[in-house]
Order: C-alpha cells, then structure tokens, then sequence
C-alpha cells in the first residue's frame, strides 16, 4: 500500500468495440514518481491513459486523481492539476504553434504577461522559438509532436499523463524533453514502446497483456529475461539500464 | 491595435458603406439631396421616397446583413466542431428539410394554410425536423457523437429530403413551381421590419454564446480528445453548437430561402485573414459574411433592374474573386 498515492485505479475494465480492452486492472502510482506503462501492441496501456484523462469511461471500477473520482473533477481544478499528452489530432485549422501551446494555458489563473512568458519558456525548451508563427498544420510530425509537449510543460500540471512521448521525436529531442520533464518531479504516468527510455526515466512500471497488468515494480524487476519472452516475444535481458535483445521468437 | 482588430474595423467601416449604398441605390430614380433628405427624415423629403427607404430598403438590407452573419457564424461553428472544412450550416440537412417542407407548403397546401402559417414558419419547422432526424441518427448513448457519423446521417437526411423536395417540383403545378423555384434560390425580397426582430435576437445570443466558449471552440480544433484532456466536455459542447447552428440557420433560412456559400467560405475567408483563434475568428466571419451578403443583394437588385435576380445566382459569382485572392496571397506566405 502506497502512503501517498496520485493515482489510484481500482478493478479497472473497458470494453471497446466489442473487445475488453482493460480487464479487472488495478494499480497505485506514488506522488512525485516517473510510471510507465508498458506492453505490446492491444495490451489496453492507451485505454487507461484515456480513461485518465476522462475520454473513456469505464465499464466498471474506480478511477481517483489526488484522492477524487475523475468524474467528480470541476473543470478549474481539473486544469490545473491534470495535462496529457494525446496521440489523437485535430484539424489545427488556422493555429499557429504558439496558438496551440496558449491554448493550453485557457482556464488558468495567468496575467496576460504572465501566460505569453509561460508560453515562450516551454516554446524555447522544445526548441520551437524560430516556428512559434508557423502553421501548426504543415509543421513535421516530431515538431508537432514538441509542439503538443510543449503545451503540456507549459501548464506543468501535477500530474504528466504521456501516451508514447519519445513518439517522432528524434534521439536528441526525446532525452531533453524527457529529462526536463523528470526535472520536474511531477507525477508522470507515461507509455512506451522503448524500454530502454523506460528504463531510464521509469522509477516503477506495470507491465501489461490482454488488458491485465501482469507484473508492477521497478524496470529492472519486471522487465525479466521470463517477461520478456513471454509479454513481447522476444529473447532479451535488461542489463545496467540497458536492453540487450537477442532476437524475436518465430510465432 | 492588433491586427485582428484593424481588419474588424476596416471590415466594419465597409458593411457601414454598404449598408447605406444598400440604401441609397435601387431601381427607383431620385436625386441625391432627396436620398439623404429621406434617410434623414427631413420633413420636405418626398414622402414615396421616405416610404421605399424606411420601409423597403432599410429593413430588407438590414435583414440581409443579419442572415449574412449568422449564416458565416454558423459556418465557423460547424467547421470548429465537426473538424471539417467543408463543413456548412446546412450539413444537418437544414436546408433540405426546409426546401421540401416550403416547396411542399407552396405546391400542395391549400393557399390558406400557406398564408395562415405563413412559408417562413413552414420552412423553419422542415428545418428543424430534419436537424432533429440528423442529431437522432448520430446520437448514441454514452458516446462522443462522432463528427464523422453527423456528416454521414447530415448527408443522408438531406438526400431524403432533396428527393422528396424534387418530387414536388416534377409532379407540382408549372406556375406554382416557378414560385418555388424563386424561393429555393433565395430572395429578400419583401422583407419588412417584422423579419428582422427574431433572426437579430438568435444573432446576438449565439454569437455572445459563441464569444463566451470561444477558448472552448479553440480547444477542440486539437482534436476531441485533446480538449477532454483539457477538461472541456466536448460532447454537450458540441450539442449546444449543433442547436446553435440550426436556430441560426433554420431561421435565416425561413426569411430569406437558400442562401449558400457564405456559411462555407466566409469563415475561411476570415480564417485565412486572422488565424483559427476564435476570439478574433468570429467578430470577423460575422461582419465579413453581413457584408458579403449586403453587396450581393444590392447587385441583385440593380443588375437586371427593375427585374430582381435571386441572391443564389450571383452569390458564388460575385464572393468568389476576393475569396481566391485572399487565398493566393496568404498561401504566397508559405
């Protein structure tokens, strides 16, 4: 039983078309810690971030953020204490980058001086400063991909809800957001196809399959010579931070 | 001043100048010192000309510009909220639904009915049966209502409606059916100050609404999920817009027939001009289409004098110029 916890889901199932995406989940995430949340393709890791983030609601079970049921949330307090990252888009139809970062800030309690110099600090941390004026739309994927991060830094909420950060970002890009983030201290809950990124900025993760959590701790716990073989089919052993892969298993 | 506000300003000043060429110009020959003596309600202005000013000309042009906005606010809604450019007023099978049931009402009712209810109310009640058919077909319990299935129900019911509104006119009477067809293209002709009142009253309300939301509306240009994240509850707000819309629509619809174009390209026309955000977006989309339309139906009037061309004909010919080199010079800009 964790003493202070951020998030806590309880009993957790959602059926999406048909599919039972997240079946009878249940996990904790510590306050002020880096969890990922890791499995292979369908495991339903996306599924529990939208259900976070109040665009799914579940079948059954119970979801609390800082100690409140996400529905119970008023939309001020909600702002300021929630920020996700969605892999989902929009049309951007006529925004500018800087437009998408301000939007973020809409609902929070900022002079105006105040929200373009929180707007600016985030646009200069993705490295976004000499595009702030240039169409959302027709940017690259890994500059949109700064873009939407640099709207979620620009709040710096309480809690990180990240669906695949490191998503289109090149190597450089991925490890100065990621560590800015982690900087931070916040609670993140983050998911990830690298798990050598997992390794490196994780402090707990849940392993998932079908749904279900098969294994919760530290990376260098669950992300087992066994779990790896069995979870994502491949032969492999996490060593020193690292992922040593030796290759798939022929299906 | 930014540069939103200097173009909201400038596009002011010239709807203020069209209004009052709206005014001044028609097919009845006067002299200058008794258009303004009329316009200003000098006693020795000549009474006919006071009448045609006070009573014709200043309501209909009024009335234009008050359809004009709503049809582009409308426009710039349904666009934000369905993340579709193409998306109109009339998606929802509005003007469908009010085509069949005036067209029906024109050639089939008994004329006291007709002139009983009068088409306008006739036209609005197709109008809103056909947005209660769409937003029935896209509803489902729980969900967000994906913009996705209202475009595809939108398109259906208005393809039901259109065959419908097409079998009146096949079968119909050929004298009635010219009315009918002068009603589908759309006209102001013959509005008086009493049409004017209640399109106004939905014009203020929602563009207030709409000015209101407008961080809202600007969070769900990211996408749905986006805006979830950022707390807004999509679903409901995009209920409220959707009934917006068809009050907007429904009504400008009822007073003055089918009036296309505006609701889809003005509000480009202001995006390409000032950027997506909507606090800047909708002031804009709302004078440039008052505007739009005020210069279209004075041409209308005078092209063919002192026969009347319907606003439907000219409308495209006339919106679509400006609308080309805006978008030719900003996209230089990229």
């Amino acid at each position: 039983m964790l003493i202070d916890p951020m998030i806590e889901i309880s009993h957790l199932s959602v059926t999406l078309g048909g599919k039972r995406r997240v079946d009878d989940l249940s996990m904790t995430v510590q306050r002020g810690s880096f969890h990922g949340l890791l499995g292979p393709n369908g495991a339903g890791k996306t599924t529990v971030l939208r259900t976070l983030y109040r665009a799914q609601n579940p079948d059954t079970g119970d979801v609390y953020i800082n100690g409140t049921a996400i529905d119970a949330w008023a939309q001020a307090d909600w702002t300021r204490t929630v920020g996700a990252l969605v892999q989902e888009g929009g049309s951007l139809q006529g925004l500018t980058i800087r437009d998408v970062v301000d939007i973020g800030l809409m609902h929070l309690p900022l002079s105006p001086a105040a929200r373009a110099a929180c707007a600016n600090d985030a646009l200069a941390l993705a490295g976004l400063t000499e595009l702030t004026d240039m169409e959302a739309a027709l940017v690259s994927g890994g500059e949109r991909q700064r873009t939407h991060i640099a709207q979620v830094l620009a709040r710096d909420p309480d809690l990180y809800i990240l669906d695949e950060p490191s998503n289109h970002l090149d190597l450089c890009y991925q490890i100065l957001l990621l560590d800015e983030i982690r900087r931070r201290g916040k609670t993140v809950i983050a998911t990830f196809h690298d798990l050598s990124l997992a390794a490196r900025y994780c402090d707990t993760v849940t392993l998932m399959r079908d749904g279900k959590g098969v294994a919760t701790g530290t990376p260098d716990a669950v992300l087992t010579r066994d779990n790896l073989r069995d979870v994502f089919r491949v032969n492999g052993v996490l060593q020193d931070g690292a992922l040593h892969i030796e290759g798939a298993i022929r299906v | 001043m930014g540069r939103p506000h200097v173009l909201t300003y400038v596009a002011l000043t010239l709807l203020a100048t069209a209004i009052l060429a709206g005014v001044f110009f028609g097919t009845a020959e006067v002299s200058w010192a008794d258009r303004w003596a009329a316009l200003s309600g000098a006693a020795d202005a000549p009474r006919s000309l006071s009448l045609i000013i006070w009573e014709w000309r200043l309501p209909r042009v009024l009335v234009v510009a008050v359809v004009g906005g709503s049809l582009a606010l409308a426009g710039v809604m349904m666009q934000t909220v369905l993340h579709n450019p193409l998306a109109d007023p009339y998606l929802m099978g509005l003007s469908s639904g009010a085509s069949a049931a005036a067209v029906g009402a024109i050639l089939w009712l008994p004329p006291w009915v007709a002139s009983t209810l009068g088409i306008p109310l006739i036209a609005f009640a197709g109008a809103v049966c056909a947005f209660a058919m769409t937003l029935g077909l896209s509803l489902r319990r729980g969900a967000i209502m994906s913009p996705l299935v209202v475009i595809l129900a939108g398109v259906a019911v208005s393809l039901m409606f259109q065959s419908l509104t097409a079998f009146f006119l096949y079968v119909g009477d050929p004298h009635a059916t010219r009315s009918a067809l002068g009603w589908l293209m759309g006209t102001a002709a013959g509005t008086a100050w009493v049409d004017l009142w209640l399109p106004l009253f939905a014009l203020v309300a929602v563009s207030g609404f709409a000015l209101l939301r407008s961080q809202s509306l600007d969070a769900v240009l990211l996408g749905d999920e986006r805006a979830m994240a950022l707390g807004i509850r999509v679903r409901r707000l995009r209920l409220v817009v959707f009934a917006a819309v068809a009050l907007l629509a429904g009504l400008s619809v009822a007073t003055v027939g089918i009036v296309g174009f505006v609701g889809l390209i003005v509000p480009h026309m202001a995006r390409l001009l000032v950027g997506g955000r909507h606090r800047a977006l909708i002031p804009l989309s709302l004078v440039l289409g008052a505007l739009v339309l005020v210069v279209v139906d004075l041409l209308c009037r005078v092209i063919l004098a002192p026969e009347e061309l319907p606003l439907g004909v000219l409308l495209a010919i006339f919106a679509a110029p400006p609308f080309i080199l805006i978008l030719r010079r900003v996209r230089h800009a990229y």
